[in-house]
């Protein structure tokens, strides 16, 4: 192929600019040139040296609504003490990444990192002496904040007996409802005890009075595609997903009840679940609307209602979660967050004084329950006359109460390494149960408990191959 | 022919050390060190124990994987009978004479590649999503297609892409993506095959599929190679685009591929060793595929030389 | 054939080009309106707003919002110098790496030259994802975690590149020319810059674009790693744009914009040179 420049389409050099460059340059065409200018600049850009604000220790959140609510307390932290902190949100994405590389490559992490439930089990794989975190079990046990804490809040944070973090929330879940849709119908919520009795009672609000051919409300916000509702319920009338040894506990007759039922909600003519999800502007959309009227709420979740739809206020009111069985668990647990300490902090007992400040102080306490409706998990906080006061947004509800009542029946969760891989199995399970049913029209959750019992089968059979696989886990035993 | 100097004998390897140096480095230590890892479990970069090819054993016994096989087998299979063959229809259309606006088509066709694959991933997720995505709601808006959807769907669900038809989705996008490449190596291949073999055929009386057939297609057998090569190696290693586009997270294991699977194990499990084993066995996949490949070029120049 | 059939046969393939490339260019338009549109417009018009009579664009009603928050609040700007770093070095060491190697190969002579060839070969064959684990553990090794020397050093050796390169000598510059200059008395590396260097031209060009591309998009080596907020590229700061709690889809959509909006214009710029240095390698002349 000729290789002249009207082939190959090249930008001519102009002819004056040509005799005076080093015969080499004219080997780069514009192209070339553009991308050495982009270099250059970006280069001068990146590495001019910009200011550091040298702090003593570095803290890292992953919530954006944290923020706001610890500035001011790191603010006063480095007004009254010798050891400044930096406190950066680097976002759930980031902050995993960061604090895994951290502990698998050897990476700098802070002093200090607020962790989440969902990744949290990962730190805890491997030997002992390697997880990242400091082990905090002597100087909780010394203080005696395990007997000041619920245990429950301990719980996922605890491995083989050690603890490597201090927890932040208790999160027990209750449910919220549209009262104002629910009276249109004359219905009494105090009757509920059961999923059935909640089917039952809900029923008259599905009645097509607009006649457009589909319910006008569906009774419960669900489906089965997210795994923190999943794990929710397992938890509640299950048996979770890991026992306290660490050992995967899927596919119990329990947890195949649980799963049969929660599938069963979603088909059938007299399906009485939607799809109306969290976060999303759609969702959001149907939740105005009014389209379904129950909502697993956890105390976190009431901020979120308040926050982004202020316009609902007066709309809602809150009643213990319906039991699976009789006299069963009332409340369930959705999400949690930890403080931990990487074994790299240079100052363990600065950084611990600064956890603690930050998680027992009352005034913390009292600035998440009315900025986020936290509740605290410290039991002395549980008398606080803040959480009798009448909440104007659910009708003057005294939810601080009900939900500090349902604490007792908050279900414990026990971490594994392989937790994220868990929640997504049962969640595929529970969406394989919900497309046989759809594709084989099997609607009642007594029928669907066989093929629920084989799903689990499935998902308990892979997290089993995992744990028994991980040859650090067995080391410890 | 002179001998080589020594100058030139030293500035050989001046010029070549910078690409020795990585490539040694950063490409025969690590393949070598993959070989040692996959024998291993461990726990991040740190922490090891030699366990034999349990690995192995481990990998081809995980119905998971066999799942990321079979979805990189379907993507693989469709992009090469697919997407090939309309890159080579579009190269056949794009090459006629007199074609008014053949830059610009072949812009447009090519500019998805400019997008990149990773911001591809990207949009697809707010592209395809199930109830506000555009795609959904274009065909919402189109009449007749909401009541065929009606009647095989059930009335309130919209088309799940990215739950239920992940394949489908990832292989539009992949189209989308690599028709264009591919059209242009067509192309240019079709613009070298040397005009007076076409005519020659004309003038025997070989009619438009029978010149395509015996003169044009063997023209451009060595190209078609490369590019056949290219795609299937390219697809075979898919990851990111399923990746970026489930957020991480496959429903059901739907969409996953064998690199995704890889990735899963070294790092979100964090065993390199496990990692490593499923490269090398998709390396051994690949490498042989590319001996075949040499193979038969060098077998069939041979033949032409007879 | 008469005139009507002439123009029929002539208009044919315009038949299939037109609606593909309305179809291929659909994303694209879609991707700037869903950048420009405001958060209540996103999904109640399809492309962009309009006005009354559903026509024409509704100017008003576009938000430029967005862009700022990127840049401002959400740090794009940063991770736009990254990727625009990154890329660049990557495309000019390794450019110039592949010239240098492929040069070498196709036109000095030299003991050892059969083990260079088997080299660039043989890492013609390695998958890449067969390395990703080990070269995570000689990165870790090496210190080079988080450091943009991780994502740029591998980059210096792109066998494809050399491979490229090797094509290209052998076809542009004659041997005669080489050893013209050898009598006239250039050193052996003047004559590759001041003689094959300017011959290379074509392949320069494209396969710095090649390269510029293909770091621009990499997502899984920054991901893996690099660490630290102010060292992460585009690819993976757009992806770590989606919230938890709330989805900010123009935040996001403007995000990509921008991402795309560097090589689509290098592209706009630079096709020919592109275009002809990609097939050059592979069509024999």
């Amino acid at each position: 192929m000729p290789n002249s420049d009207e082939n190959t389409g090249q930008h001519p050099i102009p002819n004056g600019l040509a005799e005076r460059l080093p015969p080499w340059m004219t080997g780069f065409s514009l192209g070339s040139w553009v991308i050495f200018i982009i270099g250059a600049v970006s280069a001068l850009i990146l590495f001019i040296p910009r200011d550091h604000i040298d702090a003593d220790m570095s803290f890292w959140i992953f919530s954006r609504e944290h923020e706001p609510m610890y500035a001011p307390i790191v603010e006063d932290w480095n007004a009254t003490h010798d050891t400044t902190i930096k406190m950066s949100m680097l976002g759930m994405a980031g902050l995993e990444q960061r604090m895994f590389n951290g502990f698998r490559g050897g990476l700098p992490t802070a002093d200090i990192i607020e962790a989440e439930y969902r990744h949290a089990g990962r730190a805890f794989a491997g030997p002992i002496d390697a997880i990242g975190f400091l082990d905090l079990t002597d100087r909780i046990k010394a203080e005696g904040l395990d007997e000041s804490i619920i245990s429950t809040s301990f719980t996922p944070w605890t491995t083989r007996g050690h603890i490597f973090g201090l927890p932040h929330d208790v999160h027990p879940v209750l449910l919220a409802y549209r009262a104002d849709i629910i009276e249109q119908y004359g219905i009494d919520v105090s009757t509920i005890e059961t999923w059935d009795d909640f089917a039952e009672v809900f029923r008259p609000i599905m009645a097509d009075n607009n006649g457009d051919g589909k319910p006008d409300h569906y009774p419960l916000a669900f489906w089965p595609w997210q795994d923190d509702k999943v794990e929710l319920l397992l938890y509640q009338g299950g048996t979770g997903l890991f026992d306290a040894n660490g050992q995967p506990n899927i596919n119990t007759p329990e947890n195949a009840r649980v799963l049969a039922t929660m599938v069963s909600w979603c088909v059938g003519p007299d399906r009485i679940a939607y799809d109306v999800r969290d976060f999303e502007d759609n969702g959001n959309k149907l939740k105005r609307e009014g389209l379904t009227a129950a909502y697993f709420t956890p105390d976190w979740m009431c901020g979120v209602w308040k926050n982004q739809f202020p316009d609902m206020a007066g709309k809602l009111q809150i009643i213990p979660l319906p039991a699976f069985e009789p006299g069963g668990r009332r409340a369930s647990v959705w999400g949690g967050t930890m403080t931990g300490i990487p074994k790299t902090c240079e100052n363990p007992d600065e950084a611990w004084e600064f956890v603690k400040h930050i998680y027992l102080s009352p005034d913390l306490a009292e600035q998440l329950w009315h900025a986020g409706d936290i509740v605290s998990p410290v039991k002395a906080m549980w008398d606080n006359p803040m959480y009798d006061e009448p909440d104007e947004y659910f009708r003057g509800q005294r939810k601080g109460r009900l939900y500090i009542d349902h604490i007792p029946q908050v279900p414990p969760r026990y971490p594994s390494p392989y937790n994220l891989a868990a929640r997504r199995s049962v969640r595929d399970a529970a969406l394989k149960l919900l497309e046989y049913a759809q594709d084989n029209d099997v609607f009642d959750k007594e029928s669907l408990i066989p093929r629920a019992e084989k799903v689990l089968d499935e998902a308990q059979r892979h997290i089993k191959r995992l744990v028994d696989r991980n040859v650090f886990l067995k080391e410890e035993n | 022919m002179a001998r080589a100097s020594v100058a030139e004998q030293r500035a050989a390897w001046i010029l070549l050390s910078p690409f020795v140096l990585a490539a040694v480095v950063f490409f025969l230590y690590p393949l070598v060190e993959s070989a040692r890892l996959a024998m291993t479990q461990s726990f991040g970069a740190n922490a090891t124990r030699p366990v034999g090819m349990s690995n192995f054993s481990s990998v081809l016994t995980d119905p998971i994987f066999w799942i990321a096989t079979q979805n990189t087998v379907i993507l693989t299979a469709a992009s090469l009978l697919v997407v090939l063959p309309m890159s080579l229809g579009l190269a056949l259309l794009l090459n006629r004479p007199n074609l008014k606006c053949r830059a610009l088509y072949r812009l447009v066709i090519f500019m998805p590649q400019m997008v990149g694959l990773v911001f591809a991933g990207f949009i697809a997720t707010v592209f395809f999503a199930k109830d506000t995505g555009f795609v959904n709601q274009l065909l919402t808006q189109i009449p007749g297609v909401n009541t065929l959807l009606h009647n095989l769907f059930g009335f309130d669900v919209q088309f799940p892409w990215l739950d239920r038809h992940v394949l489908l989705t990832v292989f539009i996008i992949n189209l989308w993506l690599w028709v264009g490449f591919n059209m242009v190596y067509f192309l240019a291949a079709l613009q070298s095959v040397d005009k007076s073999l076409v005519e020659a055929a004309t003038i025997d009386g070989a009619g438009p599929f029978q010149r395509f057939k015996n003169v044009t297609l063997p023209a451009i057998k060595s190209v078609t190679a490369f590019v056949f090569l290219l795609a299937f190696i390219g697809s075979m290693q898919l990851f990111e685009l399923p990746y970026i586009m489930l957020n991480g997270d496959p429903p059901q294991n739907r969409g996953v591929t064998i690199v995704w699977y890889l990735y899963q194990q070294g790092f979100e499990i964090d065993d390199l060793g496990m990692a490593s084993a499923v490269g090398w066995i998709l390396g051994i996949v690949l490498i042989g595929a590319a001996f075949v490949q040499f193979a038969s070029a060098r077998h069939e120049s041979r033949e032409a030389r007879l | 054939m008469n005139s009507r059939t002439r123009r029929i046969a002539a208009a044919w393939p315009h038949l299939i080009l037109l609606p593909l490339s309305i179809v291929m260019i659909t994303p694209i338009i879609w991707l700037i309106a869903a950048a420009l549109k405001s958060q209540t417009d996103f999904f109640e018009y399809l492309f962009f707003p309009t006005t009354e009579n559903g026509w024409m664009i509704d100017f008003s009603r576009l938000t430029t919002q967005h862009i700022t928050n990127l840049f401002g609040t959400a740090g794009m700007g940063r991770a736009l110098a990254n990727s625009c770093f990154l890329a660049s070095t990557v495309a000019v060491l390794g450019s110039f790496c592949a010239a240098a190697g492929g040069y070498a190969l196709a036109r000095l002579r030299f003991k050892w030259a059969p083990f260079v060839t088997a080299l660039v070969l043989g890492l013609l064959i390695i998958p890449p994802p067969l390395l990703l684990a080990p070269t995570y553990k000689l990165m870790f090794n090496l210190g080079l975690l988080d450091s943009y020397g991780a994502i740029i050093f591998p980059m210096i050796a792109p066998a494809f590149g050399v491979f490229l390169f090797r094509q290209a000598t052998l076809q542009s510059v004659p041997r005669e020319l080489i050893e013209a200059a050898r009598v006239d008395g250039m050193g052996e590396l003047t004559i590759f810059m001041n003689v094959a260097l300017p011959l290379l031209r074509p392949m320069i060009g494209a396969f710095m674009i090649i390269m510029f591309l293909a770091t621009w998009n990499n997502f899984i080596a920054p991901q893996v790693f690099l660490h630290s907020t102010d060292k992460m590229p585009l690819a993976v700061a757009v992806s770590r744009l989606r919230g938890v709690y709330y989805q900010d889809y123009g935040l996001q959509m403007a995000a990509a914009l921008v991402s795309i909006a560097p090589p689509l214009l290098l592209f706009l710029l630079l096709q020919r040179d592109f275009v002809s240095g990609l097939t050059s390698g592979a069509v024999k002349g």
